[in-house]
């Protein structure tokens, strides 16, 4: 929930007689009132506060709320004020879809947005039915197509597809050695890296997963990839497992000659993994905290301002969602209305604000960005090369 | 009967209630807290009746909701699809039975590992369910999966699931309350008790985890359709878990209490995690609770469980109680039928040879040999540790024998199990009053009835509830006490309790009854009523008694044959003088008062 | 040698010891005094949340391990009075309580470090070259650890007077009262004792492992197991429950791969679970 201050108050009115907004607005204070509280335009956030991604939750949430109050700030939607409502969506895809149909029904909500695994994505898709905008905003397997559902969310094209040459090139990789857990994304991901090595004119030499549930020691595998002896790792195990591997990996001494790649490295993950365990690691996101750019100096200066000392690490899942949330004031801006033709003729080609800059949704309803390839090794993930307007090679209708 | 009949009716009313008084979007969310409820209930069977905890119930609902979700996807959707009911309930159940017959056979109070396979299994169920992607659409999960016929709004949903939820409350009150749900409690109390009347208590637990197996298949049935979408975490450890936690917190030993526990719960989780909304000073609160409802959840049933052992329903069981007694119907016997036995007709002629026992060094039978062939009764004496009680132990397998053979009637029957030996006829009453406390004594005799009368399906019929026995009318005569129907067992003196645990092991009329100083702690008149009835039943049933005793007055006066024992062997046997004048005997008792 | 094999064989023998050290608490707590106790991981994430405060006190890393001891004897005191000790004769109540308990103190953690992935500094680094192969060397000093630690416990278990009262107090808990042992004490006692072994697990582990709020749940069903399938309550079963669990992971890991090892652990917990369900070498 957003919390306003009084000036917020007195520039909303101010905005609003200006604007010469409805012809009510110009009666009675109380009356303007009721139709403030009866015409906040409510968008849902479903963000991580319970569950394995929990450790994401603060700064998503600081995100969402930032951006909900630049938006407030700026004159909120149409004229009327963004109400923020967060929701969990580290739960079962069953009670995800619980909350969404409580907030659909009751809170009558006018937009959603989610930053969560794909499982709870279906689940919400599968409630909505398309009848109220949503979009998807962290990194993910692309493949969603459903009807009125906007992604703003990183795709292996774009991670891979600008990652994987440019390695190859500045570092001279020959052989790849494939690890990931055993789901979809790791598996998607390894695909376009086999077409992308081959391009490369390099070769696959291992491929392993690990189970989700699995124990948590990469000890063989790393002993594997040692007696391989490939010249680069595609490392696309997520979460505490990225953590270890990194660690196993360097600990044995691999660190020395092999280049990694991780899928999922952000910046609370490098914490874990420590710089000593970081030489020759990169991470190819669409955001990073170091990215130097206007935009992101101004979001960052605005971020630690709302959150002072203890700020949540910046990370892409966080910055996600604010760039959904911005994605949502938009195009409901463009269209006047939150009708689901309206959006999607308003969504084409649309820009809208990002922690790092200006991103277009496009008509596949994805979006393409600039990535940025990050280096780790010194324990931060320092930018070192820049890819501007990298399509999301999404084919949605 | 009436009065908590009403209460019944009451709930079933309140449940149809809720869209009505409540609206649509407290029914949606109870809809998929209604299909919990349904699976909780398998738990408490298990758990609450049988005395074992499953902590696997999530893997049977994830198979049901996959299964149905692939038949509606793939085979029929819409009406035809209400067909898939029955595949769906019943594969799970019988998957669940034939699981349950593997572990329990062959071995008593599993407990624990019980617990931990089903455990590891729902790990398993979990991993393959992730894994294949092809059938189960791996970790995203089921997609698309369309809805039943009738299903197509919250409300309509709303009803179908709470009428779910009310037959299958249905169905375990019927099991609760058959014959089978008092077997059940039984064998919760003493296991291996139960197996001397004749149970096979593998086949019970079994039949107790294929009951949850169904109820699970139910819930999974409608869960595909209702969610349409199945994810793996259905059928993992957490579910699992939550199912088990929910069990407890209701009241796991009623017919209501896992249910009442899964909407408690289901709520209150619901309603802290989402709670927030509701704007003024309690911003914070709200904010802390949707990161840490989880805690607070947890908090809960940690107070629970060390407060309320029977739960929240348990609250009411006193209640509940009293209500069934006033309503109560007077109680019209049926004549139970015959013990169905197997083997000869006519006195046992059982028959020990060289039988070793040893546990490490210590001898505990060295090559006892020994016959009983009359309708008669043999008391077996010897100074303390001389291996009497370890006779009969050996006799029921509890021992292992390392040399020797046991035979009845001709036919070899070392290492049988303690029902087979109830079935050719072998009944046992222990040192240690060993009925079931939590019983009353009228389910207490039912239960020694039942064992060797009844076939394990007719154990659903009510009617079994009303079995009686001339011998049990007798017995009712000579000991008043055992008209009390409905006095707890619990609740009876020592001397009570072997009176009743005599006229139990005598109520399966058994060919050959071994009785294990069934005087013991009694007072004088209460030993002279014991004989007059152990008298009188051997000359009613033509009965052979096997008689460990050591007071010698008593011996003398009921005693056809004695054997004595001595270090594991027979050092003598014939009648009671002959016994006394012998030497041998002489030289071992010396000091005993004659 | 092939530096391959020598490599994976010191991986089968860290797999299998470090499992051993992880398991080592339950093994007291559940193999003597029946405890399940699912939060038995929570205690060693516990110990390794000592670790992080101690490297972020600046003080070194060994110091943790007085420290996780002090810290476990009073959470060990704490949690068997109010949470075990009534719950004795409820055993499926008591794996429940303690599941409550580990969920309590995930939040907790969670509440007070934030959910986010620590890294501490690993105390020696480098590697060692042993045969060819080149192992880290913290790896090799945990390994001796764990083999010191259960020298000692085991020269104390067959030799000490205080463990001949634990014998038979687990033996036969009457008797024991009888003849004036004060059960209540050594039960409570026993239970620390597991507890300070687990936190001690944890804070050796730290620093090669993710240290995070969810660390403990990565270690307690296989800590399960290797008690379970091993047997209770002897030293001889939680040397086969470490090897059979472990071991078969790391052997079919490094000649197969981790889904069929993973698949592999599950399907021979559940054979020996059901075929010896007191385990391999139980205590008679």
């Amino acid at each position: 929930m957003t919390k306003r201050t009084k000036s917020l108050n007195l520039s909303r009115r101010q905005f609003v007689l200006a604007s010469g907004g409805a012809a009510a607005a110009l009666a009675s204070p109380a009356f303007i009132r009721d139709l403030k509280a009866a015409d906040e335009f409510k968008i849902a956030a479903f963000i991580a506060l319970t569950g394995p991604a929990s450790l994401f939750g603060p700064t998503q949430k600081a995100c969402a709320e930032l951006a909900v109050e630049q938006i407030n700030a700026a004159g909120g939607i149409n004229g009327r004020e963004v109400k923020l409502i967060i929701a969990d969506g580290g739960v079962a895809p069953g009670e995800a879809a619980k909350t969404a149909v409580r907030l659909m029904l009751r809170d009558k909500v006018d937009f959603f947005a989610g930053s969560h695994d794909s499982a709870v994505r279906q689940a919400l898709v599968a409630t909505f039915k398309g009848k109220t905008p949503y979009v998807y905003t962290p990194i993910y397997e692309g493949g969603e197509c459903a009807p009125n559902t906007y992604v703003v969310a990183d795709t292996p094209a774009q991670q891979i597809g600008t990652a994987i040459p440019w390695l190859y090139k500045k570092h001279g990789l020959k052989d790849c050695y494939l690890v990931g857990n055993d789901y979809v994304w790791p598996r998607v991901l390894n695909e376009h890296t086999k077409k992308a090595v081959a391009a490369a004119g390099g070769s696959i030499v291992g491929e392993e997963y690990v189970p989700l549930g699995a124990p948590n020691k990469f000890e063989e595998i790393v002993t594997r990839i040692k007696a391989k002896n490939p010249s680069f790792v595609m490392v696309t195990v997520i979460g505490a497992y990225n953590v270890v591997f990194n660690q196993t990996f360097a600990s044995f001494g691999l660190d020395e000659n092999i280049t990694r790649l991780s899928a999922l490295l952000e910046e609370n993950t490098l914490l874990g993994i420590g710089k000593d365990n970081a030489k020759g690691l990169y991470g190819c996101m669409s955001y990073f905290e170091s990215v130097a750019s206007p935009d992101s100096e101004a979001f960052k200066k605005a971020y630690l301002a709302k959150m002072g000392d203890k700020a949540p690490q910046l990370s892409l899942i966080g910055t996600d969602i604010y760039a959904g949330i911005n994605f949502a004031a938009e195009v409901t801006k463009k269209a006047g209305s939150t009708d689901a033709a309206a959006v999607a003729k308003a969504a084409v080609d649309l820009p809208f604000k990002s922690a790092v800059g200006t991103w277009v949704m496009r008509s596949n309803r994805h979006v393409d960005k600039t990535m940025y390839m990050g280096d780790a090794s010194s324990g931060k993930l320092e930018v070192v090369e820049t890819f501007k307007d990298v399509a999301s090679g999404e084919t949605c209708k | 009967m009436v009065y908590s009949r009403a209460i019944d009716i009451l709930l079933i009313v309140a449940v149809l209630a809720v869209p009505t008084v409540l609206g649509d979007l407290w029914a949606y969310n109870l809809s998929l807290v209604y299909l919990y409820a349904i699976a909780t209930l398998g738990v408490g069977l298990c758990w609450g009746q049988a005395g074992f905890l499953p902590l696997g119930q999530g893997m049977f609902l994830g198979l049901a909701a996959y299964m149905s979700g692939l038949g509606l996807i793939h085979v029929a959707g819409g009406v035809w699809g209400w067909l898939l009911v029955v595949p769906v309930v019943i594969v799970p159940g019988v998957l669940a039975f034939v699981i349950g017959l593997l572990i329990f056979r062959g071995r008593t109070e599993s407990g624990p590992f019980f617990a931990l396979i089903t455990l590891a299994m729902t790990l398993l169920a979990f991993q393959i369910a992730t894994a294949w992607n092809s059938v189960t659409g791996g970790f995203n999960g089921l997609r698309n999966i369309p809805d039943l016929a009738g299903m197509s709004d919250f409300t309509d949903r709303y009803y179908i699931a709470g009428v779910a939820l009310i037959l299958a409350v249905a169905f375990c009150m019927w099991l609760i309350e058959a014959p089978i749900g008092v077997v059940w409690r039984a064998l919760s109390q003493n296991e291996r008790r139960i197996a001397f009347f004749g149970y096979s208590t593998a086949t019970l637990k079994a039949a107790a985890f294929g009951a949850a197996g169904l109820l699970a298949g139910f819930a999974g049935f409608l869960y595909a359709p209702q969610q349409n979408l199945v994810t793996p975490t259905l059928a993992g450890f957490v579910v699992s878990a939550n199912l088990v936690i929910w069990a407890a917190v209701g009241g796991r030993g009623s017919a209501i209490g896992p249910a009442l526990g899964a909407v408690l719960v289901g709520v209150l989780s619901t309603e802290l995690r989402d709670g927030g909304g509701f704007g003024g000073g309690l911003d914070a609160l709200w904010d802390f609770l949707a990161r840490f409802w989880e805690a607070v959840v947890a908090g809960f049933f940690i107070i629970v469980v060390l407060f309320l052992p029977n739960g929240i329903a348990g609250l009411f069981a006193k209640l509940n109680a009293s209500l069934k007694r006033l309503g109560r119907l007077p109680f019209r016997p049926i004549l139970a039928p015959p013990v169905r036995t197997e083997g000869a007709a006519g006195p046992p002629a059982l028959a020990l040879s060289g039988c070793r026992v040893a546990a490490g060094e210590v001898r505990i039978l060295n090559g006892l040999t020994l016959r009983l062939d009359r309708a008669a009764i043999y008391c077996l004496i010897g100074p303390n540790g001389a291996g009497k009680t370890s006779t009969f132990n050996t006799l029921s397998t509890e021992l292992r024998m390392q040399e020797g053979e046991i035979r009845l009637d001709g036919e070899v029957i070392s290492g049988a199990a303690a029902d087979t030996l109830a079935a050719k006829g072998i009944g046992r009453k222990f040192q240690i009053p060993s009925v079931f406390p939590n019983l009353t004594i009228a389910d207490n005799l039912h239960v020694a009835l039942w064992g060797t009368r009844a076939r394990l399906v007719s154990l659903l019929r009510p009617s079994l509830r009303r079995w009686d026995t001339p011998l049990l009318a007798t017995l009712r005569e000579r000991f008043p006490f055992l008209a009390q129907r409905d006095r707890i067992a619990g609740d009876l003196s020592h001397g009570e309790r072997q009176v009743l645990e005599l006229a139990m092991a005598l109520a399966a009329e058994p060919r050959l009854l071994l009785l294990d100083e069934p005087c013991a702690g009694l007072s004088h008149e209460d030993t002279r009523q014991v004989i007059d009835a152990i008298l009188w039943a051997r000359e009613e049933l033509g009965l052979t008694v096997l008689l460990i005793e050591h007071d010698m007055s008593l011996v003398r006066e009921i005693a056809d044959h004695v054997f004595v024992m001595h270090q594991g062997a027979l050092l003598a046997e014939g009648d009671v003088a002959a016994v006394q004048a012998d030497d041998k005997v002489r030289e071992v008792y010396v000091g005993m008062a004659s | 040698m092939d530096p391959l094999i020598v490599a994976q064989t010191l991986n089968f023998a860290y797999a299998v010891i470090s499992l051993l050290l992880v398991v080592l608490g339950l093994a007291v707590t559940l193999g003597w005094l029946g405890v399940m106790n699912l939060a038995h991981g929570e205690f060693v994430m516990l110990g390794a949340y000592v670790a992080v405060v101690t490297e972020r006190m600046g003080w070194p890393f060994w110091a943790a391990i007085p420290l996780t001891i002090l810290f476990c004897i009073v959470l060990g005191i704490v949690v068997e009075r109010l949470l075990i000790r009534p719950l004795y004769s409820r055993p499926f109540d008591l794996l429940l309580a303690t599941w409550g308990l580990s969920i309590l103190i995930r939040k907790i953690v969670e509440a007070a470090f934030g959910g986010g992935y620590i890294s501490l500094t690993v105390p020696v680094k480098g590697s060692l070259d042993i045969l060819g192969a080149s192992y880290p060397t913290y790896r090799i000093l945990i390994m001796a650890f764990t083999v010191a630690l259960l020298a000692m416990l085991l020269a104390w278990y067959f030799r000490s007077s205080a463990a001949a009262r634990v014998k038979a107090m687990v033996g036969n808990p009457m008797l024991a009262q009888a003849v004036g042992i004060d059960t209540n004490a050594l039960a409570r006692n026993t239970f620390v004792v597991g507890t300070c072994l687990a936190g001690l697990a944890g804070v050796i582990i730290a620093p090669v492992t993710s240290v995070n709020p969810f660390l403990g749940l990565d270690y307690v069903i296989n800590a399960f197991f290797v008690i379970i399938v091993g047997g209770l309550g002897s030293v001889l079963g939680l040397f086969a429950g470490s090897g059979i669990i472990g071991g078969l992971d790391s052997f079919v890991s490094a000649i197969l791969d981790r889904t069929s090892a993973f698949f592999l652990v599950l399907l021979i917990a559940i054979f020996f679970l059901w075929l010896r369900p007191r385990g391999l070498f139980a205590r008679n």
